[in-house]
């Protein structure tokens, strides 16, 4: 059963965090080791849970476990270097 | 758990690694991140559920509940559904198709769209699995929904919408009493942060934690069309794709319905329509592609307004499988099809009806839907929610004064412009 009645705190910046992510790669930074450098360049542990890679993209789920903090600057990291970076539930905001 | 707790679901599985994991508020496989989906006894549900059993129960669509995710009886929306089946023999004409029925949503109770049908089955869910608050993350028809839903059951609701919302779509959450929550950030940020959001609190998160439930409200319309057809598979059926889940949950029903005996397994296309300005679904489609690119939308679609969709891999799956299409129409056309549906039909569909409405013409003018066959098309909303779509576009009202003289003057014009 779930646990409905949980008391509701605030999230604290530094609180360790994990984030289930789908990665989508174009085309074009496919052959980039992306997973490797943001695990060198922010305290994060990646952990690939699967992963497709075709000539048109690169999909990979990947969970990403540290600082809140770290694993925010992960995620804008992956951004900037132009891999769509969604929830592994993706789409939440719905119409 | 005893049988009799779970009513007639099984467990949930995995839609990817078929790994079974207890009912509760989950919704990925822990080993995969795949989907969660309800898994149902279908062999109980077919000794009790016949054609006379269900004709014998109310029209909502809780008269197919053994296929639907609650356990016991349902305690939110106990009214929603079973809306109308309209024979458009205008609209039919018009798009050059022998017959055409509209599957219409628009007038869905309480809200006015499909998404009372996942919402009410999300929330008796939820109050089964005994959470108190709920929530979601929407841009419309869904935050209508589970705010309107909440309060008649008596529900704290949480409702999350981007800072740059119109404020009529902000009043239509707001007057239910909700606690409407704007986030500032672009609309990825706003994702993740819900994400985040559903993860840290203890509530029933619709469309996250709540969504193998939830999804599962969807099906019934594909029911409800099945048996006001008179008990059978519509050869064409055209659907709006968001998220694709729609799409999916109506071929599952269809499914259901032929697993079960309640109707022939006859030859069924579930076709995919999309705006333009979002379209990665359509564009997979009919390039052959088994995948979707994510794309940034822009159209006026807005409640379809999903570049990167969760089961748009599942939605090109089915479609592949029922030998279907796909098609995408502009703004523009959008919006002919929402004036076409409405003077043909009397039905002011919000613009994913459009949409739909305007994939439909695009099918049948390509011969992928033939013009001697027979379709049904999935209205999901209503006109009066996206009025600053066709705003400027429908004409303006004659003005005269209060004179006969005047009124007939004006008859006389314009019975010499038509002439």
């Amino acid at each position: 059963m779930a646990t409905p009645k949980k008391k509701i705190t605030a999230t604290k910046p530094s609180s360790p965090t994990q984030q289930r992510l789908w990665l989508m790669y174009p085309p074009k930074l496919i052959k980039k080791p992306f997973i490797y450098e943001v695990g060198h360049k922010f305290k994060v542990v990646t952990n690939i849970r699967q992963a497709t890679v075709t000539d048109e993209i690169g999909i990979v789920c990947l969970e990403l476990d540290g600082a809140h903090g770290e694993v925010a600057k992960a995620i804008k990291w992956l951004e900037k270097q132009g891999v769509n970076v969604e929830p592994v539930e993706i789409g939440i905001v719905a119409g | 758990m005893s049988e009799k707790h779970h009513g007639f679901m099984k467990t949930l599985k995995c839609r990817e690694c078929a790994r079974e994991y207890p009912l509760e508020a989950t919704h990925v496989c822990e080993f995969d991140f795949g989907p969660l989906e309800v898994a149902y006894d279908y062999e109980r549900i077919k000794k009790s559920l016949t054609r006379e059993i269900i004709q014998s129960r109310p029209k909502t669509m809780w008269r197919y509940r053994e296929l639907l995710p609650i356990a016991g009886e349902p305690t939110v929306g106990p009214l929603v559904g079973f809306t109308p089946l309209v024979k458009a023999n205008r609209l039919a004409k018009a798009l050059g198709i022998r017959e055409l029925w509209v599957k219409n949503d628009a007038v869905n109770y309480p809200t006015l769209s499909f998404k009372d049908r996942v919402v009410s089955v999300a929330l008796s869910r939820a109050k089964e699995l005994g959470f108190e608050t709920v929530a979601c993350a929407s841009t419309g028809n869904l935050a209508n929904s589970v705010a309107a839903n909440a309060a008649s059951a008596g529900l704290k609701s949480y409702v999350f919408i981007p800072s740059d919302l119109e404020q009529g779509k902000i009043l239509n959450s707001l007057i239910y009493g909700a606690n409407v929550i704007c986030i500032k950030g672009h609309y990825d940020e706003v994702n993740r942060l819900c994400a985040e959001i559903a993860g840290k609190f203890g509530w029933a998160f619709v469309n996250v934690n709540m969504r193998p439930y939830y999804a599962e409200g969807s099906k019934s319309m594909a029911y409800e069309i099945a048996e006001q057809l008179g008990w059978r598979l519509p050869q064409h059926t055209i659907v709006p794709m968001a998220s694709g889940s729609l799409l999916t949950k109506i071929h599952k029903g269809y499914q259901e319905f032929v697993k079960l005996g309640l109707v022939a397994n006859s030859e069924t296309h579930i076709h995919g329509a999309q705006a333009t300005g979002c379209s990665p679904i359509s564009v997979a489609q009919k390039a052959g592609l088994d995948f979707f690119k994510p794309v940034k939308p822009d159209t006026i679609a807005k409640s379809l307004a999903i570049g990167t969709p969760a089961d748009g891999f599942y939605a090109l799956k089915v479609m592949r499988e029922t030998n279907a299409a796909a098609d995408d129409v502009t703004d523009d056309e959008i919006r002919d099809a929402i004036k076409l549906l409405a003077e043909t039909e009397g039905i002011f569909a919000e613009t994913a009806g459009g949409v739909t409405v305007g994939v439909a013409k695009k099918l049948i003018a390509s011969g992928k839907i033939p013009r001697d066959s027979s379709a049904v098309i999935c209205v999901t909303g209503n006109g009066l929610k996206t009025l600053d779509a066709v705003q400027g576009h429908v004409g303006k009202p004659r003005e005269i004064k209060p004179s006969l003289r005047e009124f007939e003057a004006l008859l006389a014009h314009e019975e010499k412009v038509n002439a």
